[in-house]
């Protein structure tokens, strides 16, 4: 329950400049080509070029280090646990009482890892781009509903204020002489109870506050309402999506219809 | 009906919902264009209830029972949406953090002219206004969560002018704000009335700051009105207002100690000036004549 990290940094790279849409879009394009792609050599490659883009974003060394270092940890589960689940194929590598591993486990292990890899550093590269008054904005442009939009944006908004409560309370208990990391699992949740229930009702008032604001603020007054910014949609834009959608139609139709492994 | 008169109560009495007791209990009291007036009260005085009558989130979304009228700018608030009202009625509250919700300021003040309707280029040149007005142009990045108790306020304040108010109610405003940000929200409030003629209702407990800016004060006690009237007389009697829970102007305090102790029932100031005048004209002569 540490401080909640805004990954976005601002800038003005090709990244930035992009219509938020454009972008999800482009992510959801390349969620599907790398879930699609089952040749390592092909995952390494387009992690390569996705690795291209972070640069190309100039995210800074500080939040890519701390991305990074979980996707890491996920990978290096995967690499050791995958082959000891799948063990299929041959030839077997070691066996170990009722545990095989075999060499094509092992591959599928690191593949998988890379794959998982490919996929965080997509959405991070989102995340490091793009703030997320344009994510919110984006989906309410391509149709989710404007209060669906603010509830989200409240709930983005509020993740800080409520981390900085949970830790303000933990302090007030820890100055009662709590201890949170001491004690068996019962005393040590029960403690956390403690934590949860002053929680909950700031939670619940400053909710109450924030409905009475919104509606001072003529939330709701008319069924159309304006934007201050717009987002507008430039050639630049049509590029990227017409490069995104390439670089997934080909090796699909590689894949599927000439039947060549990719 | 007076186009002078921007809010009025009269015999205005509320208990909110599940309440045993009144809220607000036979209130009158009227706020004329371009006042600034200020209702202090002590925990339960009722001054919130009273600010939410105003742009109607009583009894409109807070419930309860409402008796006699309350009007503004000539309409009654029992007949009017909350949504309609706020246009005419901005609102400051008392928490800086559950008020604020948008990522960036900018959003934040442009939240309410964007659910009005107004087109883009006027809630830019809006936002850029209101900004300004209070001290945080340049600010529009920025998240309001990373700000200062102060600034949240001003931002607040920012948000309710950019819906163009024909009155800005506060409830206790400077609350939450540490001596800084308290003086940098009063500033603002001043050249809100000096400069811009805004009719403001202002709720506080501290008399401090009211009794510098107010045209009118009402006092209030368990939902009732104690006294109201010009600052001066409201506030003169410090020992009055403790009792009620108020804390009262330093100046006052001031004042009315010189008047006890020098025995001179027509010493009277609220300003520092005038503060220092007395003593050098009357309290140094006193002390030499003592030493003599
Ligand atoms: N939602 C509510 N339901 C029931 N009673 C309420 C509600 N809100 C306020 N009251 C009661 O109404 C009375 C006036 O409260 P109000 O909040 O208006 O006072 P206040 O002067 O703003 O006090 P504070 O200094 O605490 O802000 C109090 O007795 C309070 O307990
Ligand atoms: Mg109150």
């Amino acid at each position: 329950m540490t401080g909640f990290v805004d990954l976005y940094t601002e800038g003005d790279t090709v990244l930035h400049r992009m219509d938020p849409r454009v972008k999800i879009f482009a992510v959801l394009m390349l969620t599907l080509l790398i879930l699609m792609i089952s040749s390592l050599v092909h995952l390494l490659i387009l992690l390569a070029f996705i690795a291209l883009l972070v640069a190309l974003g100039r995210a800074p060394f500080s939040k890519v280090s701390l991305a990074l270092r979980f996707v890491l940890r996920v990978m290096i589960m995967i690499v050791i646990l995958w082959p000891i689940f799948d063990p299929s194929g041959t030839p077997v590598l070691a066996t170990l009482g009722p545990v095989r591993i075999t060499e094509p486990g092992v591959m599928r292990g690191i593949t998988n890892a890379v794959r998982i890899c490919c996929l965080a550093t997509v959405w991070y590269v989102l995340m490091f781009t793009t703030p997320q008054r344009d994510l919110v904005r984006a989906l309410v442009k391509l149709g989710v509903r404007f209060d669906f939009g603010l509830t989200l944006s409240i709930a983005l908004r509020f993740l800080p204020t409520f981390s900085a409560t949970v830790e303000s309370i933990k302090d007030a208990q820890r100055a009662r002489g709590m201890e949170f990391d001491k004690g068996s699992p019962l005393r040590r949740s029960r403690n956390y109870i403690s934590v949860l229930i002053p929680t909950i009702i700031s939670a619940l008032r400053t909710a109450d506050t924030l409905s009475l604001a919104l509606q001072s603020r003529a939330y709701g007054a008319r069924r159309h309402r304006t934007y201050l910014r717009e987002l507008k949609m430039r050639a630049s834009d049509g590029v990227a999506l017409a490069v995104v959608v390439a670089a997934f139609v080909m090796p699909a139709v590689a894949k599927f219809f000439l039947k060549v492994p990719v | 009906m007076d186009p002078g008169i921007a809010l009025s109560l009269r015999d205005v009495r509320f208990r909110h919902r599940n309440a045993k007791g009144w809220a607000l209990d036979d209130v009158s009291l009227q706020v004329r264009r371009g006042q600034f007036v200020s209702v202090l009260g002590a925990n339960g005085a009722g001054k919130s209830t009273l600010c939410m009558l105003v742009n109607g989130l009583v009894p409109h979304t807070v419930p309860g029972d409402l008796e006699g009228v309350v009007e503004v700018f000539g309409a009654d608030v029992a007949e009017d949406s909350v949504a309609k009202l706020s246009s005419r009625v901005g609102m400051v509250f008392q928490e800086p953090e559950s008020q604020l919700f948008c990522m960036t300021v900018e959003e934040e003040v442009a939240f309410g002219p964007e659910n009005l309707g107004v087109p883009a280029d006027e809630i830019k040149g809006r936002v850029e206004w209101a900004l300004e007005l209070v001290g945080m142009a340049g600010y529009n990045d920025r998240s309001p969560f990373s700000l200062s108790g102060g600034q949240k306020q001003r931002v607040a304040i920012a948000a309710a002018l950019s819906m163009r108010p024909d009155i800005l109610v506060l409830d206790e405003p400077a609350y939450a704000l540490d001596p800084i940000g308290r003086v940098e929200l009063y500033k603002v409030l001043r050249e809100l009335k000096e400069k811009h003629g805004m009719t403001v209702l202002l709720a506080e407990r501290d008399a401090e700051e009211a009794s510098l800016y107010s045209d009118h004060i009402v006092l209030m006690e368990n939902g009732k009105v104690a006294a109201q009237g010009p600052p001066k007389e409201v506030l003169a009697d410090p020992e009055r207002l403790v009792s009620l829970g108020i804390s009262p102007p330093q100046m006052s305090e001031v004042a009315s100690l010189l008047r006890s102790r020098l025995r001179s029932p027509d010493i009277d100031f609220t300003r520092v000036e005038d503060a220092e005048r007395t003593i050098i004209e009357r309290v140094l002569p006193a002390g030499r004549g003592a030493a003599r």
